[in-house]
């Protein structure tokens, strides 16, 4: 049993396409911007994957690199869009 | 790649393709957050399966706060405007999207490589961060202050006009 670089592609493709379906399928905009996190973790599968099959020279760290900013990066937009959505509470 | 690690990545991408699933369709928001985490957990472990590993303890970190955020009961929910038939067509458009991308993974020629990295690497990963793209993690770093500076200001001016 392997996985290929077409394989890893193929999961981060699904991982960003029910990312985007989250986002534009939900009727609240907070509930949708949960899609962010999917949608650069298939974008963050894309580059590790791309990282580990890497045909030339020893260890390319770029994709894992790109990985962890993406990760930090879904969690500040998500962190801002709850925020600017605001707190529940009587009006 | 090894078996043992093919499983592993067979293994977290259905736990994250199902967890993400489970982001788009569940509707209340403690499941969704849930499933936004066992979609995370899934993504680290196809990063780790995949020989990134501190890239996977970063990642699991995030797609919990990230969880405990969409999970919190204390967010207002914001109707859009947007008529349900352009939702629809962004659906279709969403699965369109997969098969383009699954095409376009299907079709292209890339050469067969042995997998090289298998460390943790997070020495690597942050020499590579701090001081060969330290621009772009000054970049990240801004998006991260503003959007909690952003977020904490929204907040605490609707706070304040209750």
């Amino acid at each position: 049993m392997s996985a290929s670089l077409v394989t890893v592609f193929f999961v981060a493709a699904g991982l960003a396409a029910v990312g985007v379906f989250a986002a534009v399928w939900r009727r609240d905009l907070a509930s949708a911007l949960a899609g962010i996190p999917l949608i650069f973790g298939g974008a963050g599968v894309a580059f590790v994957g791309v990282a580990r099959f890497a045909a030339a020279g020893g260890p390319h760290l770029l994709g894992h690199e790109l990985a962890v900013l993406l990760g930090i990066a879904s969690v500040a937009l998500l962190a801002l869009g709850l925020g600017i959505a605001g707190r529940e509470g009587a009006r | 790649m090894d078996s043992l690690h093919a499983i592993g990545f067979y293994v977290s991408s259905g736990v994250s393709v199902i967890g993400a699933l489970g982001v788009a369709l569940i509707p209340a928001r403690g499941l969704r957050g849930g499933a936004l985490a066992v979609a995370g957990v899934g993504i680290a472990g196809i990063y780790l399966s995949l020989g990134a590993g501190f890239a996977a303890a970063v990642a699991l970190i995030c797609y919990l706060a990230c969880a405990t955020l969409v999970a919190g009961p204390r967010y207002r929910s914001v109707e859009g405007v947007i008529r349900p038939l352009w939702r629809q067509l962004g659906a279709v458009a969403a699965g369109a999207l997969l098969v383009l991308l699954g095409y376009s993974a299907f079709r292209g020629d890339f050469a067969r490589a042995k997998a090289v990295s298998e460390a943790f690497g997070a020495s690597d990963v942050g020499r590579l961060l701090f001081a060969h793209d330290a621009f772009a993690t000054e970049a990240i770093a801004a998006l991260v202050l503003a959007s909690l500076a952003g977020a904490a200001a929204a907040w605490r001016a609707r706070e304040r006009a209750r």
